[in-house]
Parts: structure tokens; C-alpha cells; sequence
């Protein structure tokens, strides 16, 4: 292989050790702390969670006398990852947390956070027959559940669900991805996911899906809704 | 007493094996792969030269492991030589250096073999052909080069989960699952139960404990078989591996015993989540007998939760009574208090709690379904109401809490909220893991406490409820019991903790009014969690020094010995790691446990 030759004057050298020097520093900058290389690892894992007002929430429920807000937490995991947990009231004596669980998967903002992404905190498909029916047998134990065959349609688009149901009470699992970037996210938001998981006394399947109906995402930037996109 | 074998039966289930026997007793030299102390997985025979003339005994191997100094595989190959050739005897120049036969030494591929490094022994093999064209390997050699990236596909399938490349893998190089190779007869095995085959997965274990001589290899391959097998074939598995081509000085009770230990814990499990009656009567007085031979007081409780369940408060108290005479606990006297009171002996109920009360918050509360902490409006109707336990005492008293809920939620309606009544529903609701709901039942009884008018004895632990937390009961020379205020503030905290909540009660624990034990407790219970967090951060250190502060205020639980053994691990303090592991694992072996085991085993001893 032909090498071109160059001539080596004493600045050359100079300029060469200067930029091995200058190397190396980087290098050494690049594996110790002051790089960050301890907190950038660190932030690929969640937080723990943090109570929060449900004012602070990105999202609004509409008034329910049977599932008022309880409380309100969020953590992050990474940089690009969002969760918000909202616990509703649950007017039944059954176990389990009613609940709404927001996540907010947004761009990274910079070469390194793209190039280092924590492990994406919800699964695409949200949902397998199996990892659901796992989840129902989890959430909604000893009672009767069925996949809905029909997706129901919010301010965001479709979602689907399934019920669950005893002698007295009735249970829903919503779910819903929303990933329409080009039209009804904001560029800087890759997705948002929605669990709902609520009990209810009564077999009023409706009255349970209600408030994930008409829930209103408010997130800093603009979502627009279904309707909105209606004369697009 | 090694035992040659080979699985490739099970690999070509539907083809007939041409000279399969032969293959699997040539296996048969090495089958110690999980023996301490050897540092490869590649076993049989290395070695130089060609294969030896038909009856004539090839001492290849024999030799090269006396020359490296093998003491156990030489063992083991003298074994393996004695069974071809029963009148064979070891040569007397054993350690004597032997000519090479073909002018190049061997060895050398062999080390880089031994130490799985296959691609530098095919590259260095080729350049030994450049340099002597006329030499040739052995075929041994190639045989175990073959062998060792065979192994080496199986592992990678099966670590990516591609199940039908571990099984074909497996059937093109049939040799490389087998007794001396364990690893990769589990990894078939495995494969074939993750692709459905379940027969072909039975099938497989089945070999292995009934070919494989070492006690401990069966033991581990019954445990491995637990997580794809039914209790039927498991126990079958068991049977046959406690009986089938014993092998001298191996002790097969540890066989038996693994599927003991299943069994218990899957019955246990079982009675943990089972409806009254759903255990049938043979499994119950299996589960009965097995409790009573190991005098296991966990499962002697998990009995007693059974039997209280389903109202059968004088066998729940009998089991009760036992896990509290083989262990004493808190958790053992807990149940019995409940058990008595069910029984309408609060006497005796009082009577059991009496060496924990005040020091456990489980038995405070269970004391609480014995002697209420009623307001004037509790659910039993008043201080006048008579003897004999309530609705709701009888609710928490069979762990029902929904129908304490159900039960608190109509006295209010009824009869409006009392703190104490509040209290209880935070307790319920924890129980039904709704940690929300409890933390603001918790807060709602602390506003209501300080607003209820002061009334002696209106609660168990005699505190005026208008002052509630205002008093010390350290300074006042009373025993640490937690007053009602103190008791909301530990429902809370427990709450706050069950929410995932560290940060904020962090924060808020030095305010918050606790007694020194209810402190401990939670600052335990955080630093616990804080420990998990670290280890997912992979701060090792930090896990270790977590861990060593919480055990100055509570015992180490097993869950987080198994923590401390990761972290140890992780921070390459294998020996320490091996050493956590198996001290978790000998006082009761869980799949956690057996994990970390053997992780920890096999990095020492590079037995991957």
C-alpha cells in the first residue's frame, strides 16, 4: 500500500504532540466524571416516584363523583420518558388501584441523548392476547373477563378495552397509543401512551369508560384532538 | 462411576442411531463439567496423534491430563479406560514426557481449546499446516474444535431465545449435549419445552437424571425441569432419578428431596392463594405431612391462613400454635391471636400477643380485632355493645378485607366517621393494595383525631385522641406503643412507601411523628428500596452500603440477600458472592437463590 510522505519539521511534531495531548485529555475527560459519564448512565433508569397537584398533571378528567383524583405522581426515566400515575377513587371493596397512567415519550434533545435511550417503558404492541390476558388475570381476579371486539374512539382516536365482571361490580382496562406525529402531535413528542384501569359497583360498562372519554390531554405543547383534524 | 451418555436419541427422536452407543461412551470420559475445578467444557480426550489401532486402549487423553496435572479428569479417563477395557491397567510412565508421535506437539491447540478459545486454535492450527504441510491434526482434535463451536451455537440460540436453532443446532452435533455437558442438555431441554414440546422436553430431562451419575446434576435438572414440567412428570422425573443406574458413593436422597422441596413449595403457594376447599384432601394432607417432617414454620402458618379462611379458627389456631412453638414470630403469633379471637377466646388471644405487643405493629393491629379501638359510634355499637366479636372483627379476623371495607363504608353511612373507623379502612385498604386511598384514609383519621373530643379510654392504647402525639411515651417511662396520631403517621408512611413514594417520605420521615420503632421500621424499609434502586443503577457500592446500615436496624430478609449477593457479584467479589448465595440456599433453596449459586459457581470456576 503506498504511504505519502510527509515532511516532519519540528512544528509538525509539535502540532502532532499537541493534538496527542489534546487527545488524550479529551479521553481521559470521556471516562472520568466530568464528562458525566456517571450521571448520564444513571439517568437511563426511573426515578422514583414524586407526589404531584393533580393541576400539574398533562391531563384533565372530566368531574366524577365515583372516581375523583386521589392522588397524582410522575417520575422520568431518561431524558425522553414521562410517566404520570393518576389513582382514582374506587367505590367498590375490590383490590387494585383505579387509575390513569400517562406516558410521554418525547424527542431526545441532543446527539448524546438520542445515541443513549433508556429502554422504552411501555411495549409496542401495548398489548399481546397473552401479556393481556396475564394483566387481567392480575388486575381483575376470580372475575369474568372479556375483550371487547369493537375499539371505542376518545378526543385522541380509537382505543381499546376490555371488562371484567362480577355479581356486583364491573371493571374496565382501556388502552391507547397515540403516535399520529405528522398530524396530531407536536414535532417534539414521538408518543403518548394511556392505560385506564377503573371498578365500579354495577354492570354500567359506559359510566366506568366515561372519563377516559372525555379526558383532555394539556400538554405544553399542542395535541389536537380527532375533530380537530376533522377538516384536514 | 461415570456414566456414558449422549441425548442424541432425543435429538433425532424419529431416526435411528447408527452407532449411537459408541458415541455415547466415548462421552463418557469427562462428565465432571460441573465439577469444581475444572476450567473447561470441553472434556473427553486431547491428546496428539492418530486414533489408536482398534483394542488397543487410547491413552492420549490420560496422558495430557497427568501432564497438566488433572488429578480429577485423570480419574475420571482411568475410570472410563478401565470400563473398555477391563484388563487395561495404567501405564507406570504416566508422568513420563512421551515423544511426540508426529514430530508436532499438540498442546498447544489443546490449551487454547481448553480455554474456549476455538477461533485461535482453528487459526493457529492452520498456520501450523503452513509451516509443516505434511502434518495433520488429530482427529480428536477437530472432534472437540467441532464439539466446542456446536456448544457454542446452542448457547448463543438459546440466549436469544431462538429455540428452533438450539434444537437443530443440537441435532447437527449431537456430542455436544451430554452428561459432561450439561449446560447444553439443560438448553435443549429448555428449547423444546419453549417450543411446545413438551414431551420432547420430559423426554430429555429424563436422560439426563437417569444417565448423569452425579446426585447434584439431577438435583439441578429437576429444579430446571420445574419451570416447564407438570407436578406429575416432575414427580415421575424425581422417582427415576433417585433410582435409575446409581452410580457408587452418590447419595440420590438430594433427589428426592428437590422434588420435596417443589412440591412444598408449590403446594404452599397454592394454599396461599387458594379459596376455602379448593385444595383437594390429598393434596392438603400432603402438604400437612411435609409441613410436620420439616417443621416448616412458614408453611405451618400458610396452613393456619388456610384453615382461617375458611372459619376453621380451631385447626388454624392448632397450626398456629405449632409454627409458634418451631419459630416464634410475630407472623405465628399474629394468626393465633386471630385464631383465638375467631374462637371467642380473647384470653388466650390477648395471652399470645402478649410477647410481641407493642414491639410488632402486626400484632397491634390484630390486637385491634380483639379489643377494638371503638368510638362511640364504632361498628360494634358502642362500649355497651355486648361481648362476643363484631362483624368487622369477624371480617379482619378471616382476612377478609373487603368486607371491611363493605362493613366501615356502611357504619359511616350510617353513624358518620370516627378516626378510629378511618384508621381501619386505611389498614383495609392497604391489604387490597389501594396505597392511595389508605394514605388519605390514614390523613382524613388524623384531622378527625384532633378534632374528637378527649376520652378515657376511648382507644386501646389509652391516649386522649385531642392530644394524640403530643405525648412521649419514652419520656414518660411507658413502653414504646404508639399513640393513635403515631399509628395514622405509620399508615401513612407505609402508604407512601407502597406508592413508590422515597423521595418525599425521605424527606418527611425526620418530621413525622413515629414511634423510635415505627422510625426504624420505615427507615428500613426505605433504605431497602433505595438498595434495589441502586442495583438497577449498577452503584454496587452503594448497595452494600445501604444494605450494611439497614441490618443494623432489622435482620437481613432473603430477598435482599440475594440483592447483597448481585451486588457482590457484580463488583467481582465472586468468592464473597458464592458464599451469600449458598448460605441463602442452604436454609431454603428458591429459584433465586439457585440462580445466584450457580452464576456465582460457575464464573469461579469458568464452567459456562
Amino acid at each position: 500500500m503506498a504511504v505519502m510522505e510527509m515532511a516532519v519539521t519540528p512544528f509538525h511534531r509539535t502540532a502532532g504532540r499537541a493534538a496527542l495531548w489534546a487527545a488524550l485529555a479529551a479521553a481521559t475527560l470521556l471516562t472520568s466524571g466530568c464528562a458525566g459519564w456517571v450521571r448520564d448512565n444513571l439517568t437511563q433508569s426511573a426515578t422514583p416516584w414524586r407526589r404531584i397537584q393533580p393541576a400539574a398533571l398533562p391531563v384533565t378528567l372530566p368531574d366524577s363523583r365515583d372516581f375523583p383524583i386521589v392522588a397524582a405522581r410522575m417520575r422520568d426515566t431518561g431524558t425522553v420518558y414521562k410517566t404520570y400515575n393518576v389513582a382514582l377513587g374506587n367505590p367498590t371493596s375490590l383490590a387494585g388501584e383505579n387509575r390513569l397512567t400517562v406516558d410521554v415519550q418525547t424527542l431526545p434533545d441532543s446527539l448524546f441523548g438520542a445515541l443513549v435511550q433508556p429502554p422504552r417503558v411501555f411495549p409496542v404492541p401495548l398489548y399481546t392476547m397473552e401479556t393481556l390476558t396475564a394483566t387481567t388475570r392480575r388486575e381483575f381476579p376470580d372475575m369474568k373477563v372479556k375483550v371487547a371486539d369493537i375499539a371505542r374512539r376518545n378526543r385522541y382516536g380509537d382505543y381499546d378495552y376490555a371488562t371484567a365482571q362480577d355479581a356486583e361490580n364491573s371493571c374496565v382496562l382501556a388502552w391507547q397509543l397515540i403516535t399520529d406525529h405528522k398530524r396530531m402531535l407536536p414535532e417534539r413528542i414521538e408518543a403518548v401512551r394511556l392505560e385506564y384501569r377503573v371498578c365500579g359497583v354495577g354492570s354500567n360498562i359506559r359510566a366506568l369508560l366515561a372519563p377516559f372519554d372525555g379526558l383532555t390531554l394539556t400538554l405544553p405543547e399542542t395535541i389536537l384532538e380527532v375533530q380537530d383534524l376533522g377538516g384536514l | 462411576m461415570t456414566r456414558p451418555l449422549l441425548l442424541s436419541a432425543l435429538i433425532l427422536a424419529a431416526t435411528a442411531i447408527g452407532g449411537g452407543s459408541d458415541a455415547w461412551a466415548q462421552s463418557n470420559g469427562g462428565a465432571r463439567a460441573l465439577a469444581p475445578g475444572v476450567k473447561v467444557e470441553v472434556a473427553p480426550a486431547p491428546g496428539s496423534g492418530s486414533a489408536p489401532a482398534a483394542g488397543k486402549v487410547d491413552e492420549t487423553a490420560l496422558r495430557y491430563y497427568a501432564r497438566i496435572g488433572d488429578g480429577e479428569r485423570m480419574e475420571a479417563e482411568i475410570a472410563r479406560l478401565r470400563a473398555l477395557d477391563p484388563g487395561w491397567e495404567p501405564p507406570k510412565d504416566l508422568f513420563a514426557p512421551q515423544p511426540a508421535a508426529t514430530g508436532v506437539d499438540e498442546s498447544p491447540f489443546w490449551s487454547l481449546l481448553s480455554a474456549g478459545k476455538v477461533a485461535e486454535a482453528r487459526a493457529a492450527i492452520a498456520e501450523q499446516r503452513r509451516k509443516s504441510p505434511s502434518w495433520q491434526p488429530s482427529d480428536k482434535l477437530l472432534q472437540e474444535l467441532d464439539l466446542a463451536e456446536s456448544a457454542g451455537r446452542i448457547r448463543s440460540a438459546s440466549d436469544t431465545k431462538r429455540w428452533q436453532e438450539v434444537v437443530d443446532a443440537a441435532a447437527a452435533q449431537p456430542e455436544a449435549v451430554a452428561c459432561n455437558r450439561l449446560d447444553n442438555a439443560w438448553r435443549l431441554a429448555e428449547a423444546y419445552a419453549e417450543l411446545k414440546q413438551t414431551d420432547r422436553a420430559f423426554d430429555t430431562y429424563k436422560t439426563i437424571v437417569t444417565t448423569c451419575p452425579k446426585a447434584k446434576e439431577r438435583r439441578d435438572t429437576i429444579f430446571k425441569a420445574s419451570r416447564h414440567l407438570s407436578p406429575e412428570r416432575l414427580r415421575e422425573l424425581s422417582a427415576l432419578g433417585a433410582t435409575a443406574n446409581p452410580a457408587t458413593g452418590e447419595d440420590y436422597s438430594a433427589v428426592r428431596s428437590a422434588e420435596a422441596e417443589l412440591e412444598t413449595g408449590r403446594l404452599l403457594e397454592r394454599l396461599g392463594n387458594a379459596k376455602p376447599g379448593a385444595l383437594s384432601a390429598a393434596d392438603l394432607s400432603r402438604v400437612q405431612g411435609i409441613v410436620r417432617d420439616k417443621q416448616d414454620a412458614d408453611g405451618a402458618i400458610a396452613l393456619g391462613w388456610y384453615f382461617q379462611k375458611q372459619k376453621n379458627f380451631a385447626e388454624a389456631q392448632g397450626w398456629f400454635t405449632q409454627a409458634n412453638e418451631w419459630t416464634p414470630s410475630d407472623k405465628a403469633a399474629e394468626g393465633l391471636v386471630l385464631a383465638y379471637n375467631g374462637l371467642g377466646d380473647k384470653a388466650q388471644a390477648r395471652a399470645a400477643a402478649a410477647p410481641w405487643k407493642g414491639k410488632s405493629s402486626r400484632i397491634d393491629q390484630a390486637l385491634k380485632a380483639v379489643d377494638p379501638p371503638r368510638g362511640p359510634a364504632g361498628p360494634g355499637g358502642g362500649r355497651s355493645a355486648p361481648q362476643g366479636p363484631s362483624e368487622l372483627d369477624r371480617a379482619l379476623a378471616r382476612h377478609d378485607f373487603a368486607a371491611c371495607i363493605s362493613i366501615i363504608r356502611g357504619t359511616i353511612a350510617k353513624s358518620g366517621p370516627t378516626a378510629a373507623l378511618l384508621q381501619q379502612r386505611g389498614w383495609c385498604l392497604l391489604e387490597l393494595k389501594r396505597p392511595s386511598e389508605a394514605e388519605a384514609a390514614f390523613a382524613e383519621a388524623q384531622t378527625l383525631a384532633a378534632r374528637e373530643p378527649a376520652k378515657g379510654g376511648a382507644s386501646a392504647t389509652g391516649t386522649a385522641p385531642g392530644k394524640a402525639g403530643s405525648r412521649s411515651p419514652a419520656a414518660s417511662g411507658l413502653p414504646q406503643t404508639a399513640t393513635p396520631a403515631q399509628e395514622n403517621a405509620y399508615g401513612q408512611a407505609i402508604a407512601r412507601l407502597a406508592t413508590g413514594d422515597v423521595t418525599g417520605l425521605t424527606r418527611d420521615l425526620p418530621r413525622a411523628n413515629l414511634t423510635a420503632t415505627q422510625r426504624a421500621e420505615i427507615r428500613a424499609s426505605l433504605m431497602a428500596t433505595e438498595a434495589g434502586r441502586a442495583l438497577e443503577d449498577k452503584r454496587y457500592n452503594d448497595v452494600l452500603r445501604l444494605l450494611d446500615a439497614r441490618k443494623e436496624l432489622e435482620p437481613e430478609p432473603r430477598n435482599l440477600g440475594i440483592v447483597r449477593g448481585w451486588a457482590l457479584y457484580n463488583l467481582m467479589r465472586f468468592d464473597e458472592a458464592y458464599v451469600q448465595f449458598k448460605s441463602i440456599d442452604d436454609r431454603l433453596s428458591t429459584e433465586e437463590s439457585r440462580e445466584g449459586l450457580s452464576t456465582a459457581w460457575k464464573t469461579i470456576y469458568h464452567d459456562w
